[in-house]
């Protein structure tokens, strides 16, 4: 299976008033088509900075990031922006979506910045929500008015909109009870099912259980499932 | 990013902020009502003016000579031999009689003209119609009364009068017309004026071919400033009037001269409006930067998350620009509409402070121009422009990893 994406050796060293910050220490990283992958790890661990890298909102420091075989660091900024808007999907932890406006101009957002015709754009949005299982009724409804899991969903949706290469969920069930998350992550397992590439990034370890993989960060470097553990009991050792 | 997704953006951002935008905007509303109110009452006044002088009027040119010796319709129309700046040329003459009709009896002031006057004067008649040439070829006895005169010698001004007789003098004259009484009369309250043939007047009641007042009608378009500096040497040359009596001896003077004056207080009226709006317009662009950089402010998250699902910078700046331009826009529609309102009342006023000073009828309407109203739009715009272009760029510039997780 080919390579949706692969990380060489990534840093990522952040300069700040108060020094520097060295978030990522040389990651490395494949992703193929069809995979459904979860990044574990806790918070000030560097996971936000590889999602932010892999959604090509950042650009590392040192070391490669190549997209659907294209190197980031060839693009400019405005070139990014047109890889986030045609071959990236978002979902976020707090949803974002734009609270007064309908469900359908929230998911059709992703195709106004892909220049995608007028005419198509009611058809790939009524796909995408079909394929997150929301209901025809709620298409009008304005996204403040849905409850957290059907927020979700929406965003999923709008993620899925521009049928992106890769769908990157960063804690998507980090604002929602379980069975709301239950839901959620059935959704994401069902996308899964139809070969999308998702990258997941989360603090949970029964979130994980739903992807094909695991891999772990600490401290900006990624560990396998047994270097984890070898972690672990590390630390149980010293208490 | 596409013309149709901007306008959903613009109008939706501005629909969130309704009572925000339109506080904003009042600014912006006060300096283009302004302008409007400015333009449109000068406007109005200019055309009231014209309208009561009669457009042609412009061209006219009145020429007083006080040499002492009298003039007479031969030098009228010899100097409209030699001065090729008038279409025509004309002289009156004045009289005054008494005017009697059946029971009513009044002084009345009589003018003497040559039909071409009516032509010179834009003479608007309510009823009958002007002199013919044959009739001041041969004297005839008729006058023409204006709208005064027939009140005071009927009753009512608009008495149908012409055919009737009137009494003046020793003679029965026809009434053939009856003009528009055009604004303030010369003659006393108690007296009537009364327009007949040039040559009637001169063998019935002036007693002489003396012309009391010469008026030259300028070919259109020519300079009038011109006209009467070229008119003055002509004459000065002609009646041998030393430079040093020119000015007891020679009265040339045109109508514009008077349009011009208007003008003039116009003038300084509409710069202290245009101090007042460009103040108002500054303050008003300097409301809508603080708007913007609040809206950007409270919007770091959803510009993020436009950058996140693929928004350009230039996709950013446009959409901000496009949103202070709107605002702008909005605020000089709502200007020219209370602009115009606004003129309206002071016209109203000035109206009804002329009417009773001096019972002139004249109304003044405001006046609204294509031309005014673009370049309010045109002003408006710029002001989107400059105003919404810092704010825009601020957006645009925002990182997209910090705006997403903006608090």
């Amino acid at each position: 299976m080919a390579n949706v994406l692969e990380v060489i050796n990534v840093h990522r060293i952040y300069e700040s008033a108060a020094g520097y910050t060295h978030a990522l220490r040389g990651v490395s990283l494949q992703v193929s088509r069809g995979e459904f992958l979860c990044v574990m790890g806790p918070s000030g661990s560097g996971k936000s900075t590889l999602m932010n890298i892999l959604g090509g909102l950042d650009r590392p420091t040192s070391g490669t990031y190549k997209l659907e075989g294209v190197d980031v660091a060839d693009l400019s900024d405005d070139e990014m922006a047109e890889l986030r808007a045609s071959r990236i999907g978002f979902v976020f932890q707090s949803f974002n979506l734009l609270p007064r406006a309908t469900v359908m101009r929230n998911v059709q957002l992703p195709l106004v910045y892909s220049d995608t015709p007028v005419s198509e754009r009611v058809e790939r949005a009524v796909k995408a929500l079909h394929a997150v299982g929301l209901p025809a009724d709620y298409y009008d409804h304005r996204s403040n008015e849905l409850s957290g899991g059907q927020m979700q969903r929406v965003a999923i949706a709008r993620a899925l909109v521009n049928d992106p290469a890769l769908i990157l969920a960063d804690e998507p069930t980090g604002n929602l009870d379980s069975a709301t998350s239950e839901m959620v992550m059935q959704t994401f397992s069902k996308l899964r099912a139809r070969g999308k590439t998702i990258v997941l990034i989360t603090h949970d370890p029964e979130v994980c259980a739903w992807a094909d993989r695991t891999v772990h960060i600490r401290d900006g470097k990624l560990l396998t499932d047994e270097e984890e553990r070898a972690h672990h009991r590390a630390e149980r050792g010293r208490t | 990013m596409k013309a149709r997704d901007l306008a959903v953006e613009t109008f939706s951002a501005l629909d969130a902020n309704r009572g925000r935008s339109f506080l904003t905007v009042l600014g912006i509303v006060i300096g283009i009502s302004a302008v409007i109110a400015m333009t449109a009452l000068i406007g109005g006044i200019n055309k009231a003016l014209v309208g009561e002088l009669g457009l042609s009027q412009a061209q006219l040119v009145y020429i007083n000579i006080n040499t002492g010796t009298s003039t007479t319709y031969n030098d009228v129309d010899a100097m409209a031999q030699n001065l090729t700046d008038y279409e025509f040329m004309l002289g009156t003459s004045y009289g005054s009689t008494e005017a009697t009709t059946g029971t009513k009896k009044a002084s009345a002031s009589v003018t003497g003209v040559k039909p071409t006057y009516f032509r010179a004067m834009s003479t608007k008649f309510a009823q009958g119609r002007p002199f013919t040439d044959a009739e001041e070829a041969k004297g005839a006895l008729v006058v023409i009364l204006d709208k005064n005169s027939v009140k005071m010698l009927y009753g009512d001004a608009n008495a149908k009068v012409v055919g009737q007789a009137v009494t003046l003098g020793n003679n029965d004259y026809t009434i053939v017309g009856v003009t528009e009484s055009n604004g303030e009369s010369y003659v006393g309250a108690d007296s009537v004026s009364v327009v007949m043939p040039f040559n009637t007047a001169a063998t019935r009641v002036v007693g002489n071919q003396d012309v009391a007042q010469i008026m030259g009608f300028a070919r259109e378009g020519s300079d009038m400033d011109a006209v009467v500096k070229r008119t003055e040497n002509y004459l000065a040359a002609t009646y041998n009037i030393p430079d040093d009596k020119r000015s007891e001896e020679l009265y040339v003077y045109s109508m514009k001269s008077l349009i011009d004056s208007v003008n003039a207080t116009m003038g300084a009226f509409s710069m202290l409006m245009t101090v007042v709006a460009s103040i108002s317009l500054l303050v008003g662009g300097i409301g809508i930067m603080n708007m913007m950089l609040t809206n950007v402010t409270e919007r770091i998250r959803e510009i993020g998350l436009r950058k996140a699902l693929g928004a350009r910078r230039s996709d950013i700046t446009k959409q901000f620009m496009l949103e202070s331009i709107c605002l702008c826009l909005l605020g000089g529609l709502l200007g020219v509409i209370f602009g115009y309102l606004g003129a309206l009342g002071l016209s109203g006023l000035a109206s009804a402070a002329l009417a009773s000073q001096g019972g002139s009828t004249m109304g003044i309407a405001p006046v609204i121009d294509l031309q005014t109203v673009l370049t309010a739009t045109g002003i408006c715009v710029f002001i989107g422009v400059v105003f919404g272009w810092y704010p825009a760029r601020r957006a645009a510039k925002l990182d997209p990893v910090e705006s997403l997780h903006y608090q």
